[in-house]
């Protein structure tokens, strides 16, 4: 069987045009603004808005105390099952947040617990560094998810 | 005592220092290399040896004398080891007869800053760069191993493919100068007024292309192939070894930008060395001229590495023979005719 080829042009084929052609691409390609690169750990990545990382607790910027109402509905919202929020009525009836756990080895950060949460308490963070030496660790308590995981300083 | 300063002390003083500078020059390469291609890739290339990557050609170096040196058990032991040795020395001493400049003044003597200047000087690159791929076919051949095999036969292959139209190649230049001794090709480049580039486009063109093929360089990296033949003729050999031929490798794509800077792009010489109205370019001293020419053959190799594609062993034999060498030969005839008619170009 005969393979059939492109017909190159006589002139095409002598001038080496398609070879120059290259050549020219790939030094377009040499300006500093194509580069893609970035240096991770010396460099932060850029991440897009929409990204789900981390979770986090927020407090109140002014009060220091915790925005959750315990309302129990992101452990309901989670499709995994990894939230469990504990709570007690104070001498008023009210729920107030004493132990919130977070299983983060279970999550498929979803998002879902963010958009059920009422107050701008539960947020998934853009932190995105979460390797750990094992998954006992990865089960993050109140204190662990208010503090928000801190990106790692590479010094060398 | 003149004698033993001009035949013995200077041309000793001229080879150590080659030979100090040609690894350093090397080990330079490879960094500049790794960072064009990068960027050529849209990469960034080595960053974290010293500033921007600029220490890795000190450390690569040593990473390699540290490794363990193998050699394989069914190996021919004799030839395995003076394989390496065999390509390593003829790209070195082939440096003997490339002219850097024009005699300069040293404390009020003049030195000539090329080591000797041979009357065959042509043939003699020609000759002695070609030995290196003996080495290459007897390192394939020592290792008993398939991969080294297959990249020793396609370099025999390929020697016999483009050796040929590289002797033709240079002919045409040759003719005009009416010379074989490399100062005199110079020379006779600033009595022509021109660089032979401009009388000789074809004869340049086959030259680089053969020049190519014969550095094992891509895209006619057939022996090493790394994508076909894990490392070709090198897959066996570690540490010491193997930069060696790293070391000759690149040596011999120095001696080939330098003989094409030489033949063809005028050696020392300042562009356009007639006219006087360039005179001031002149400040620049000849050795930096053929520096900076050199560097810009050099990239044209590493140019060429990241866009194209290797040639199978069959369309290199295809280019060579059908291509190279009747296009070399007619440019030798043509060449010839306008000697005659209009006498060499003064």
């Amino acid at each position: 069987m005969k393979v059939r080829r492109p017909e190159l042009n006589l002139l095409k084929k002598i001038f080496l045009v398609d070879l120059i052609k290259g050549l020219l691409l790939t030094f377009s390609y040499q300006r500093p603004s194509a580069n893609y690169t970035e240096q991770y750990p010396k460099q932060r990545p850029k991440i897009s808005e929409r990204f789900r990382g981390a979770p986090r607790l927020n407090n109140d910027p002014v009060t220091g105390e915790t925005l959750c109402i315990a309302c129990n509905l992101c452990a309901l919202a989670c499709p995994e099952h990894c939230i469990e929020v504990g709570w007690e009525r104070d001498a008023a009836g009210k729920k107030v947040l004493t132990t919130y756990t977070f299983d983060l080895s279970r999550c498929m950060f979803c998002g879902l617990c963010e958009d059920a949460c009422p107050t701008p308490c539960l947020e998934l963070t853009q932190e995105f560094e979460l390797s750990l030496y094992g998954r006992r660790d990865m089960k993050l308590d109140r204190q662990k998810l208010e503090e928000g995981i801190q990106p790692l300083v590479y010094t060398k | 005592m003149e004698f033993a300063i001009n035949y013995v002390v200077a041309p000793l003083i001229k080879i150590v220092i080659i030979l100090a500078i040609l690894p350093l020059l090397v080990a330079a390469l490879t960094l500049f290399e790794r960072k064009v291609i990068a960027f050529m890739q849209v990469r960034l290339g080595p960053m974290r040896v010293g500033p921007w990557g600029l220490l890795q050609p000190i450390a690569d170096p040593i990473k390699l004398l540290l490794k363990e040196d193998i050699i394989p058990e069914r190996a021919d032991r004799w030839i395995f080891v003076t394989a390496p040795i065999i390509t390593l020395i003829p790209a070195f001493i082939v440096f003997a007869v490339i002219p850097f400049g024009p005699s300069i003044n040293v404390f009020g003597t003049p030195v000539n800053l090329y080591v000797t200047d041979l009357n065959i000087g042509v043939l003699y690159v020609l000759s002695v760069s070609s030995v290196g791929v003996l080495g290459i076919i007897l390192a394939g051949w020592a290792s008993n191993s398939k991969y080294p095999l297959l990249g020793a036969l396609r370099s025999a292959a390929q020697m016999v493919s483009y050796e040929v139209a590289l002797g033709f190649s240079i002919m045409g230049v040759l003719m005009m100068a009416g010379t074989l001794s490399l100062v005199e090709i110079v020379e006779a480049q600033r009595n022509a007024g021109w660089w032979f580039v401009f009388l000789q486009p074809l004869g340049f063109i086959l030259f680089f292309i053969c020049g190519v093929a014969e550095t094992n360089r891509a895209p006619f990296d057939l022996p090493e192939a790394e994508s076909e033949l894990v490392a070709g003729f090198h897959t066996e050999y570690s540490g010491f070894r193997f930069s060696l031929f790293f070391l000759a490798e690149y040596a011999a794509m120095i001696v080939i930008s330098s003989m094409a800077v030489t033949l063809f792009w005028g050696g020392w010489l300042r562009p356009f060395p007639n006219v006087e109205a360039l005179a001031f370019l002149d400040v620049v001293p000849p050795i930096v001229w053929f520096a900076a020419k050199v560097v810009v053959f050099l990239y044209c190799y590493l140019w060429f590495r990241a866009s194209w594609p290797r040639y199978r062993y069959d369309q290199l034999m295809k280019i060579g023979w059908r291509y190279l060498l009747p296009l070399a030969i007619a440019n030798v005839i043509v060449t010839a005719v306008l000697v005659i008619v209009f006498g060499e170009p003064q």
